[in-house]
């Protein structure tokens, strides 16, 4: 019991949004974005097709840069440097692709290898059976389905099990039991991190505790 | 959380492997390469053919064809190694997962192969296609060699600049021909000073091109993760 709360102690992060704007040339997409998020919450970002929900995600993720304000986080209240926030986050999304030439196995090794992680086979096994994709795992990725790429995915984002996920429209392409697995991934993160969801979806916005319309 | 602990090195060689079983698997950028080197050759030989040639001209202009057909060749598919994560959208899962510096890294021992496997084929057939002579072959292998890892250097660099550009294949070739040339000009001199057998003392081209070597990929280092955040 005691070990737990420290684990919990030890992995509290916080994301905290300050001003945050992003315009494509005369095109601004929002700004004045203030919002924090905290060790366990799920948040929502919501808003029209165009509105900036995964612009919002990428530049929470660093990918791309925010026009204005600025995005802090923090692990245990020690601020997390920018060109480390990638050890700290893990993202799904449709334009975040996996390699397809290679199989869901090799494409997790791969990845757990440029993270530097030591994960061994039974690792690697358990993550791609917690998909659903242990049948599978040595099929050429170009073969599989939209829903089976999604799962793969996941596996790939959970890797190095980060504390912040983000998440761009999870349940696309997935079936029934796909969904399932991704209800799961969602109420597990709940107790070891924070999970911010773009998504127009009834489905997917209610898991949140808080919903940022961009629209509005 | 699983905390990552690995050297550049370690991420760049398997980023260096995934390459390769890819490349394996689909032979993109090495066919392009030896089709482009191969035709090239094939063309040079039969329009110039060793019997046109005077001898006194032979040390100088071979020198010439051969770095053209190496150059080119190099620049036929060594431009793929980002456009291809790029175009497949696993640029940002990259991103998201390696070092920068791992990165280039990777891809340049990556584009090294690619152009060690290109000599290896293209160089012993222009010799005896072409009855290239060569008096200095020690001198001969070390500039071909230095010259081919700083050419691979330069166009790693330059094809991670132009990944994200709407007109890569032209810009490709505008933004590496002025990085390469003072390359080429050292490596068709060295190759015609083996090939005349003078006095290569001090081996001045090879010790040129180890400079420009040591430099590129300095500057690489520093500068590829400001190309690459952007």
């Amino acid at each position: 019991m005691t070990n737990k709360l420290v684990k919990a102690i030890e992995r509290k992060f916080q994301v905290k949004v300050t001003n945050l704007g992003k315009h494509f040339a005369q095109m601004l997409l929002f700004k004045n974005l203030n919002f924090n998020v905290n060790h366990g919450d799920i948040l929502a970002i919501t808003g029209w097709n165009g509105s900036g929900k995964s612009t919002l995600l990428r530049v929470l993720a660093g990918l791309i840069k925010a026009s204005a304000g600025r995005v802090d986080m923090f692990m245990n209240d020690q601020l997390v440097p920018a060109e480390m926030r990638r050890l700290y986050l893990g993202m799904v999304a449709p334009a975040l692709s996996l390699y397809l030439e290679l199989t869901a196995r090799e494409n997790l090794i791969f990845f757990s290898r440029v993270r530097g992680l030591k994960l061994n086979r039974t690792t690697i096994e358990e993550i791609i059976g917690r998909v659903g994709l242990k049948d599978r795992g040595d099929d050429i990725c170009g073969t599989y389905s939209s829903g089976m790429l999604q799962r793969l995915k996941f596996a790939q984002a959970l890797l190095h099990q980060p504390p912040l996920l983000l998440l761009d429209e999870p349940f696309s392409n997935l079936d029934r039991k796909g969904i399932k697995i991704v209800e799961d991934i969602i109420s597990k993160q709940r107790l070891s991190g924070i999970t911010i969801i773009a998504s127009n979806e009834k489905r997917e916005v209610d898991y949140a505790d808080r919903v940022i319309n961009l629209s509005a | 959380m699983r905390i990552e602990s690995s050297t550049y090195l370690l991420e760049a060689a398997a980023i260096w492997m995934r390459d390769m079983r890819s490349e394996f698997r689909t032979r993109f950028a090495i066919n392009a390469i030896l089709m482009f080197a191969l035709t090239t050759l094939i063309t040079v030989s039969f329009a110039i053919g060793s019997f046109r040639i005077h001898v006194s001209e032979k040390s100088f202009l071979y020198s010439v064809l051969l770095w053209i057909i190496l150059v080119f060749s190099a620049l036929s598919g060594l431009s793929r190694s980002f456009i291809k994560e790029e175009e497949a959208g696993t640029i940002d899962t990259l991103k998201l997962s390696a070092k920068p510096q791992a990165i280039f890294l990777g891809k340049l021992f990556f584009n090294l192969t690619l152009l060690g496997v290109l000599e290896l084929l293209i160089v012993p057939v222009f010799v005896i296609l072409m009855k290239y002579p060569i008096k200095l072959p020690g001198y001969f292998i070390a500039i071909v060699t230095i010259g081919g890892l700083s050419l691979g250097a330069g166009t790693t660099i330059v094809a991670a600049m132009i990944a994200r550009a709407s007109v890569r294949g032209a810009l490709f070739s505008v933004l590496s021909f002025p990085l390469l040339l003072p390359l080429m000009i050292v490596s068709i001199k060295g190759c015609e000073r083996a090939s005349e057998g003078v006095d290569v003392s001090g081996w001045p081209e090879v010790k040129i091109a180890i400079a420009y070597l040591i430099v590129m990929i300095t500057a690489s280092l520093f500068l590829f993760p400001l190309v690459w955040e952007e």
